[in-house]
């Protein structure tokens, strides 16, 4: 029994040590890509680098914007890992966002917005909402059959729309200017750290992976739900309803979705409404879940090192010549080399090189079995 | 309301509708190709994007044509990439798909602030060209109906009409001709075309790269004719409504077309509406093609579910 656990963890951490190897490996290519592009772009090449890789953690401030960046990567890697577990490509992480903030917003504006409710309130209302836009397409999905790619995508251009359409018609400071009121203070989430943009965010990120963890692997909704994306027919036949699973998959990302959309508008970062405030941000969760392979756990690891990356892009952005969109080229490039079978070229060449004088103890081993 | 109504039978409008559909179109054509031979393609707007950005950069150095090849090339190169990693590599058409519009997204406006010496978004100091409107002025010497069919057919781009000669051109190629059953049947059940020595990965691949370079010939329309010159996001969604409606054309070129038509019809709505209502809110006004494509979305897949149900009852 006991040997049977240590073999099983030992494989663990040779799948882990595997996985890291390719993503990092993805990692280096597309950093290389990018090099060679600034290489021949930039007046200032190594300087760009030198920004992009040293920056963010050269004061405390900038530290405080990689980890608020890296709160929000978790929580959509999250939305999209939930939803790819079961195998469903619902790309609605970026309109639950905004309703997500609309709700808070009307929160914190409201008369409960100067009590302790503010916060509690404010993202149990934007979960609703984010939850209601998820919902959608996993109903329009599981009961019509309808495209849940094209109708997430169609509500994410709905919501952004509908939250200029508020700022500028309703939430507005004044007229002229899109941003709402400020929140009340007691309604902007407290910094963990004074002076940085660290905030209460964080904490709800962790919680939120470890909450998806046990509800994915400790209990029988998890199960199923991993099962039916696994091979839904075959879910189908166990007598797992399978389209409800993938509704409530659906429907709890979007829930994810929403309280991103509070940490958004609620956060040190902002505490107020304004339009267009995602800048993308929501889409990379495709990025994190795919690195991490969907799983919760491996979600913030993955945040973590992505995080750097686009955080040093902005800095780059503002001190050098090179534009910060040039990590969507990255970004592009680690996704397909991450979720393809590539290999590098001349590998088994390579490993072979290495191994030579060791290759009689492990050739032992595998005959074992045998 | 009357001046709404007025407005929409006006023979400007079924021009403004025209000039809307035909990215749209030109897109869905790409969708349905990739779409009948069993690959999603999500990168339509992607590939749409890099190809208005191309087709605008190569038309401020070249004639208006060689940029709309330009564009086509940039689109098609984007579809073997999809290719080469969905079905070498093995990835995930779908992730590869957003993988491309990531890159579509930022490159792009990377792409553009190196063009033109650090512009952010735009390509306004970029002297690009525009595609030419045919001109068929000479229909008015007809007696009676000839000022109408003017107004009508007179104007349109040089892709409008391509784009319904290829509605045509795949309807032909795809069900009268014998790689149009390849393709056909690549998507319905590769295992059949494998046994029968069809190469099912070069078929596919094959309809990746045809279908990019709509999708990129869709960008050129737009950056072209529709709006001269770049701007980030140009698209806009549009690769996206594409996709919707190959699925509302019932995966039929002439479907395709029809769909592509219905929502130009509502993109051309949004244009000329806040010139009617003044105090309409953009912001609503612009969410209406959206609105359109989710609400027929769902409305044919309900019709689509019911038809399959009779099917099945009047079997049994």
């Amino acid at each position: 029994m006991s040997t049977q656990q240590a073999l099983a963890r030992q494989s663990r951490w040779a799948s882990i040590r595997k996985e890291a190897q390719r993503s990092i490996t993805a990692l280096l290519i597309a950093l290389v890509v990018a090099f060679i592009v600034v290489l021949f772009t930039s007046k200032t090449p190594f300087e760009a680098l030198n920004i992009m890789l040293t920056a963010p953690i050269s004061k405390p401030r900038t530290i405080g914007l990689w980890i608020d960046d890296v709160a929000k990567l978790t929580v959509t890697g999250l939305a999209f890992s939930l939803v790819f577990q079961a195998r469903q490509f619902a790309m609605g992480v970026q309109g639950q966002v905004y309703v997500g903030a609309l709700a808070s917003t009307y929160v914190a504006l409201s008369p409960l917005g100067p009590t302790y409710a503010a916060i509690p309130l404010g993202i149990i209302a934007a979960m609703l909402a984010g939850g209601v836009w998820g919902f959608i397409p996993g109903i329009a999905k599981a009961k019509l059959g309808a495209n849940e790619i094209v109708s997430s995508l169609m509500l994410n251009y709905i919501a952004i729309e509908l939250c200029n359409f508020l700022v500028r018609v309703q939430l507005y400071e004044k007229p002229g200017v899109l941003t709402s009121t400020p929140f009340p203070k007691i309604a902007v989430f407290p910094p963990l750290f004074a002076g940085t943009r660290i905030d209460l965010g964080l904490i709800l990120a962790l919680v939120a992976v470890l909450v998806v963890w046990f509800a994915l692997y400790r209990t029988a909704w998890g199960l199923k739900l991993r099962l039916v994306g696994h091979n839904a027919k075959f879910a189908e036949y166990s007598g797992i309803k399978s389209t409800v699973i993938m509704v409530s998959a659906m429907t709890c990302a979007g829930a994810l979705g929403g309280m991103l959309g509070a940490m958004f508008v609620q956060g040190q970062t902002y505490g107020k409404l304004t339009v267009m405030f995602e800048g993308g941000l929501a889409f990379e969760g495709i990025l994190v879940a795919i690195v991490a392979r969907s799983r919760p756990l491996a979600v913030p690891v993955v945040a973590l090192f992505y995080g750097y990356l686009r955080q040093g892009a902005q800095l780059m952005n503002i001190r050098t010549d090179v534009p910060a969109e040039v990590i969507g080229v990255v970004t592009a490039i680690i996704i397909l080399l991450v979720s393809s079978s590539f290999s590098m070229p001349g590998k088994t060449w390579l490993t072979g090189l290495f191994n030579r004088r060791a290759d009689a103890a492990p050739v032992a081993v595998e005959g074992a079995p045998k | 309301m009357t001046e709404l109504l007025v407005t929409i039978f006006s023979t400007a409008f079924f021009v403004t509708v025209i000039r809307t559909s035909t990215p749209l179109l030109l897109a869905t054509l790409g969708g349905l190709v990739a779409d009948l031979s069993g690959a999603l393609n999500v990168a339509l707007e992607g590939q749409m994007l890099v190809g208005c950005l191309t087709a605008v950069i190569v038309s401020v150095y070249a004639p208006w044509y060689v940029a709309v090849v330009a564009g086509v090339g940039a689109g098609a190169l984007l579809g073997l990439v999809m290719a080469f990693f969905a079905l070498r590599l093995k990835a995930d058409i779908i992730l590869v798909g957003f993988a491309i519009n990531i890159f579509a997204s930022g490159g792009t406006v990377f792409a553009l602030s190196l063009a033109t010496g650090g512009d952010k978004g735009t390509s306004i100091n970029l002297v690009s060209k525009a595609i030419p409107p045919v001109d068929l002025s000479f229909l008015s010497a007809i007696p009676g109906i000839g000022p109408f069919l003017t107004a009508m057919f007179s104007g349109h781009s040089v892709l409008s009409w391509v784009a319904a000669f290829l509605v045509f051109a795949i309807w032909y190629f795809l069900y009268r001709m014998p790689w149009g059953l390849w393709l056909r049947g690549v998507g319905e059940y590769p295992a059949a075309p494998e046994a029968a020595g069809i190469p099912v990965n070069t078929v596919r691949t094959w309809s990746l790269i045809v279908s990019g370079g709509l999708a990129g010939l869709g960008g050129a329309q737009l950056a072209m004719f529709n709006y001269v010159g770049f701007a980030r996001d140009m698209t806009g969604g549009r690769g996206f409504i594409a996709l919707g409606a190959v699925l509302l054309g019932a995966r039929h070129p002439v479907g395709a077309m029809l769909a592509a038509l219905l929502f130009g019809a509502f993109e051309g709505l949004s244009i000329v509406m806040p010139g009617l209502f003044a105090d309409a809110p953009a912001e609503l006004i612009r969410m209406i093609p959206f609105v359109v494509t989710i609400l027929a979305l769902i409305l044919f897949s309900y019709r689509a579910q019911q038809a399959l149900r009779a099917k099945s009852v009047a079997k049994t």
